[in-house]
C-alpha cells in the first residue's frame, strides 16, 4: 500500500519523479483518484502557495512543484475522465498581440494545471480572434491574458471588446495580469478579475467558479 | 530660467550632448539605469525621493528623462514647482523622437530588442540594481550554475527552459545611431550581440528632437505634460499616455 502522505511531501517538494512513482502504486492499489488529488495533491499545492505568498518559496519551486502536481495529475486524469468528472474549469491563456514576453503567462498556466484545471496555452502575440477560436473550441470558462508592456496593455481591451462583438464575452470569465497591469485597469476595461502573481492568480480562478447546480 | 534634470542614464551620452547646447542653465542629476526591474513602487519611490531632494526654491521646473517606464512614474507627486514628463511609454520613444514613430515601428516589430550607448557601456550599472530587481527576488534571476547547484542538474534543466532566458522570443536587435557616438564601435558590439544571438540587425537613425525640446523648454502639450505643484502623474490608456489630476 502506498504511503500517500509521500504524495502530498512529493508535490510540495516539487519532486516529480517520486510524485509520479507513488501515484503509479497507489493507482495500482485501487486508491481513489479523486482522493490523490483532493485529499493529498490540491492541500499541497495549497501550501506551495502559502509558502510563495510569504516567502519562503520563490519561482523556481512553484514551478517544480506545478510540475510534479501536473505528471501525477497526467496519470490520474484519464481515469477521471473514464468516470465522468470534469476538471476544476477550462482555461484558454496567452499573451496579447505585440507582446512577446511568455515567463509570466507560463508560470501562470503550469500553476493552474497544477490546481486541477485544463490549460490551451495560445503561446505570445495572440490576436483576440484567437481567443475567441480557442474559448469555443474548448468551451472555456476562463480565458487569461497577459502583458508586459504599457505599449500593449491596450491590447488586453480589444481582446475583451473582440469577445462581446463576437458574443462569448458571457462565457468567460476574463483574467488579466502581467507586471504594469493593476487592478484599477483590469476594472477600467471591463475585466472579471486581476491576479498579482501565480499564485494569486489559482486562488482567483477558484473564487470565481460557478457553484455547481 | 534654471531647470533640474533627473534623468535615467539610459540616456547619458544624449542628454550631456544637448545640456552642453542647452537654451537654459540645466542642472542634472543622473539615476541608474535599469529602475524599472525593481518594480513599479520602488521605482517610484526612488524617483519621488529624488524629485523631493530637489532645492525648489533655486529652479523653475524639473524635468524627468523617463517615459511611464512599466508604470514606474504613476503616482509621482510634485509639491512646489512644475514637474515636466515627456509623453512616452519608455525610453525608446526618447530615442526615436516620437511617440507615434515608435508605435509605428512597434505595430511591425514586436519582437524587437534596443541597443543605444547607453545599454552597450552602462549594461554593467544593472549589477548595483540587481539585488532588488523583481527577477532576483521572485528567484528568477539565477544564472544555469546556480540552478543547478540549488535544485540539481534535472530540475535546473527544466528551470532554465522554463524561466532562463527573457528573449527568447525576440528574433530582431535594432540598434539606435543618436550622434553622439564617437565611432563605429557601439554599431560593431550591437551587431556581434544580433550574430550571437541568431538575430536580424537594423540600425535605425534616432532623433534628438523631443529631448532637446524637453531640455529648452518647448512642452507642447501633445508631447509634454507639465504637472504643477499639488498634483500627481497618472496614468491614461490612449495615446497621451500620462494626465496629471489633483495629489489630494
Amino acid at each position: 500500500m502506498a504511503d500517500l502522505q509521500q504524495l502530498y511531501e512529493a508535490v510540495l517538494n516539487g519532486d516529480a519523479k517520486s510524485a509520479v512513482a507513488v501515484t503509479k502504486e497507489a493507482l495500482a492499489g485501487n486508491v481513489d483518484p479523486m482522493t490523490l488529488v483532493t485529499k493529498f495533491m490540491v492541500p499541497a499545492m495549497d501550501e506551495v502557495g502559502r509558502r510563495f505568498e510569504c516567502e519562503e518559496y520563490f519561482v523556481p519551486e512553484l514551478l517544480l512543484a506545478a510540475r510534479a502536481m501536473k505528471g501525477s495529475l497526467e496519470l490520474i486524469r484519464p481515469l477521471l475522465t473514464a468516470s465522468g468528472a470534469e476538471p476544476t474549469g477550462r482555461v484558454v491563456i496567452g499573451t496579447v498581440k505585440g507582446d512577446l514576453h511568455d515567463i509570466g503567462k507560463n508560470l501562470v498556466g503550469s500553476l493552474l494545471e497544477g490546481g486541477g484545471f485544463e490549460v490551451t496555452d495560445l503561446g505570445a502575440d495572440v490576436s483576440p480572434e484567437r481567443f475567441v477560436e480557442a474559448i469555443r473550441a474548448h468551451n472555456a470558462d476562463f480565458i487569461c491574458l497577459s502583458a508586459l508592456l504599457t505599449v500593449t496593455m491596450p491590447a488586453m481591451k480589444n481582446v475583451i471588446e473582440t469577445l462581446k462583438s463576437s458574443g462569448v464575452r458571457d462565457q468567460v470569465k476574463v483574467l488579466v495580469g502581467g507586471a504594469p497591469v493593476t487592478r484599477e485597469y483590469a476594472a477600467q476595461i471591463g475585466a472579471d478579475g486581476y491576479a498579482e502573481n501565480a499564485s494569486a492568480a489559482v486562488h482567483l480562478a477558484r473564487s470565481l467558479l460557478q457553484p455547481a447546480a | 530660467m534654471r531647470l533640474k534634470l533627473i534623468s535615467c542614464e539610459i540616456v547619458f551620452r544624449e542628454m550631456c550632448h544637448l545640456l552642453a547646447e542647452a537654451e537654459h542653465r540645466v542642472d542634472v542629476e543622473f539615476l541608474p539605469k535599469g529602475l524599472h526591474d525593481i518594480g513599479a513602487s520602488s521605482m517610484r519611490k526612488r524617483l519621488q525621493q529624488a524629485i523631493d531632494g530637489v532645492e525648489a526654491p533655486e529652479y523653475d521646473a524639473i524635468l524627468l528623462g523617463y517615459g511611464l517606464c512599466g508604470m514606474g512614474l504613476a503616482g509621482l507627486v510634485t509639491r512646489h514647482i512644475p514637474l515636466v514628463v515627456p509623453r512616452a511609454h519608455d525610453c525608446i520613444t526618447l530615442f526615436l523622437g516620437s511617440k507615434q514613430r515608435y508605435a509605428d515601428y512597434f505595430a511591425d516589430h514586436s519582437g524587437v530588442y534596443f541597443r543605444t550607448t547607453g545599454w552597450l557601456e552602462r549594461a554593467e550599472n544593472m549589477n548595483q540594481l540587481q539585488q532588488f530587481s523583481i527577477q532576483s527576488k521572485s528567484g528568477m534571476g539565477m544564472s544555469y550554475p546556480e540552478l543547478v547547484e540549488k535544485y540539481g542538474q534535472e530540475n535546473a534543466d527544466y528551470l532554465w527552459e522554463q524561466i532562463g532566458d527573457f528573449v527568447r522570443n525576440y528574433r530582431q536587435l535594432t540598434f539606435i545611431e543618436m550622434g553622439v557616438e564617437q565611432n563605429g564601435r557601439f554599431e560593431q558590439q550591437a551587431r556581434a550581440e544580433a550574430g550571437e544571438r541568431d538575430w536580424k540587425f537594423e540600425k535605425l537613425r534616432g532623433d534628438l528632437g523631443l529631448l532637446r525640446r524637453l531640455v529648452n523648454a518647448q512642452w507642447d502639450p501633445e508631447d509634454f505634460l507639465v504637472v504643477k505643484p499639488g498634483e500627481k502623474i497618472v496614468v491614461r490608456y490612449d495615446d497621451s499616455i500620462i494626465a496629471a489630476e489633483p495629489a489630494s
